[in-house]
């Protein structure tokens, strides 16, 4: 795994600022021998392509995606504002 | 009573087309209009905005929006309001709208709002030019705000915003970013009015409910956060409603 001190700087602009991605609600966090992403995205292919770019950044990088997709399903309940 | 479903950060683009759609054909049958807290789409392009309207348009119950900061990417903003507006959604900035829903009036005014911060850890009007540009920024949109909410007469207001005007609800966001999620200013706005709920979105990894200093609620409807394709808010029950819009503002 890369010592790069400021990686996850790095890959937080690379997400928000990649032309296929503009992503800024994802979570990166070094462990010890992996890079965990987290947060939730829109698509399936937006979680893939995060990944795919990261990859082809830092291709010595092991990555776990724990990335979900955000669910669009109606509410069951109203909430009542007093 | 009105009922209100609301979402933010929905980051339409191509490959989102048709995910919201299922939710939303109940949505007559569960709220009387839907908000949008910003962040449309993902770089602000007029495709994104056309993509936006056909998944969010034509729902049968009016459709309100502010726009985001992905909004503003491509410095498309002004062709995108266009695109919404002609697909009949209502896009606000510094403005304000009136529905009349059940015989009551339920105003919405709406701003994009900016960062800056919150007491004890805001950015201050001083110094170089950048820094006054960048607070002048969220001083105009909150004053924007409060000039909007000032300017109906209604028996619900509602606040809508993309960035946050308390704290409380960016809870589980990194401290040291709460500048960029939002400004105490536009909660000032908020409590200069008598605003009955506020609305605001940005902040994926915040937390719901928030009050104001003076005791207005906010919720952060961002989508991540709520998790669902909208929520449905409830104002003003216990009132009579009735078909006849001449009873309202009774």
């Amino acid at each position: 795994m890369t010592k790069q001190i400021d990686l996850e700087a790095e890959i937080h602009r690379l997400l928000a600022e990649h032309d296929r991605i503009a992503e800024q609600g994802v979570t990166v966090q070094r462990r010890e021998n992996v890079l965990v992403l987290g947060g939730e995205v829109e698509s399936a292919q937006r979680r893939d392509e995060i990944c795919r770019q990261i990859t082809t950044r830092y291709p010595d990088l092991e990555i776990a995606c724990d990335i979900g997709i955000t669910r669009t399903q109606a509410p069951a309940e109203v909430e009542e504002i007093s | 009573m009105i009922r209100i479903a609301a979402v933010g950060d929905v980051h339409v683009d191509k490959d989102v087309v048709g995910r919201y759609r299922p939710a939303l054909e109940e949505l007559p049958d569960r709220a009387d209009v839907l908000l949008i807290a910003g962040d449309l789409t993902r770089h602000g392009t007029v495709d994104e905005a056309k993509c936006f309207a056909t998944e969010f348009g034509g729902l049968g119950v009016p459709v309100v929006v502010v726009l985001g900061n992905h909004d503003h990417q491509s410095d498309r903003q002004d062709d995108v309001t266009r695109v919404l507006t002609d697909s009949g959604i209502t896009v606000l900035e510094g403005a304000a709208t009136v529905l009349k829903i059940g015989g009551h009036r339920l105003g919405i005014a709406g701003t994009k709002g900016f960062g800056g911060g919150f007491k004890g850890a805001c950015a201050s009007n001083f110094g170089e030019r950048e820094m006054k540009d960048f607070v002048g920024t969220a001083e105009r949109y909150a004053d924007a705000l409060r000039d909007a909410l000032r300017s109906v007469q209604v028996d619900a207001l509602v606040a809508l915003t993309h960035y946050a005007p308390v704290p409380e609800t960016l809870a589980g966001e990194p401290l040291e970013i709460f500048a960029f999620l939002g400004c105490y200013q536009l909660g000032q706005a908020i409590d200069d009015a008598p605003t009955a709920l506020a609305l605001h979105g940005h902040a994926h990894h915040g937390s719901e409910r928030g009050r104001t200093p003076g005791g207005v609620p906010v919720r952060n409807v961002a989508h991540p956060v709520i998790k669902q394709a909208y929520n449905v808010y409830q104002l003003l029950s216990g009132t009579v409603d009735t078909k006849d819009t001449q009873l309202a503002n009774v």
